[in-house]
């Protein structure tokens, strides 16, 4: 079990203080001081479990700026066109899918990289990451998909996730 | 005026997608190919019906907490729906659950026989 660090509890305390202040929506220093303490506790709790690396990466304003890239323009246009191709299929009668299985290698190396990757291949309709290994200190995901276009690895990695993977590692190496 | 035709827009692509999916969950050919319609449901469904209510709380109710809130509900909703649909798929497919027709490719079924 990893020791808690005084940085990954304060994430952890200012994550669940706004949380608080958002969903209360009322700024009584009685609510804000109860706020206070119940999220510092939490944080005490459960920040080993949360943050194993550097949590102030938001602050770099270069990684900041490719985050809210990815956020606002890359991942919406990826999902859009999902969203359609998968509408059709699915107004069309349900007969035109190609099902499959495939393993694709990830080129990211840090953890929060590669949950961010595996979260946001679900999210797009057509594919579902099924399962994350490691073999030879490589990354592989097994994705569903529903329109199997490309049978080997990389090709089919760079089908599903080639613009993701380019957004993600301008943030997460 | 015209901020409530957006509004109006924004809910009826919402509604047309989450038809999509709906038809989709109920005329899929496989327990996986549905889970992939309900994506479309929870996705663009609910995102664009969401942005839409947003707009709606903010500049129509003048209410900004209830647009939090709503805000709040879409974030939610993307942060946990992955979650879920992998924990389903994969425990679908670890119990033994395959489609009728076989799969172009099979990966995991492959390397699980290794194991």
């Amino acid at each position: 079990m990893q020791k808690t660090k005084l940085p990954a509890v304060l994430t952890t305390f200012i994550v669940c203080f706004a949380f608080w202040i958002i969903i209360t929506w009322s700024f009584d220093i009685q609510e804000l001081a109860g706020g206070a303490v119940v999220s510092l506790a939490v944080a005490l709790f459960s920040a080993r479990f949360f943050i194993h690396e550097n949590a102030f990466w938001f602050f770099n304003p270069a990684k900041f700026f490719s985050l809210l890239l990815y956020c606002i323009v890359i991942f919406p246009i990826e999902l859009i066109k999902a969203n359609v191709d998968v509408a059709k299929r699915c107004f069309t009668g349900c007969r035109n899918v190609n099902p499959g299985i495939v393993k694709i290698p990830v080129g990211l190396k840090s953890e929060y990289g590669q949950s961010m990757l595996a979260n946001s291949i679900t999210l797009t309709p057509g594919t579902i990451t099924m399962e994350v290994t490691e073999e030879n200190e490589q990354t592989y995901y097994y994705v569903h998909w529903i329109d199997v276009a490309a049978e080997s690895g990389e090709a089919a990695g760079e089908k599903i996730k080639g613009t993701l993977e380019k957004g993600i590692r301008r943030i997460f190496k | 005026m015209a901020i409530r035709i957006v509004i109006d827009i924004l809910i009826a692509i919402g509604a047309i997608f989450a038809l999509a999916g709906t038809i989709g969950i109920l005329k899929m050919p496989d327990t996986y190919c549905r889970m992939q319609a309900s994506t479309c449901v929870a996705t663009l469904g609910t995102l664009c019906t969401s942005i839409g209510g947003v707009l709606y709380a903010a500049i129509i109710m003048h209410s900004a907490s209830a647009a939090v809130k709503i805000a709040v509900i879409a974030l939610m909703i993307i942060l946990t729906n992955p979650l879920g649909a992998h924990a389903i798929a994969k425990g679908a497919y670890r119990n033994g659950i395959r489609p009728e027709k076989e799969m172009t490719v099979d990966d995991y079924g492959r390397d699980m026989k290794d194991e």
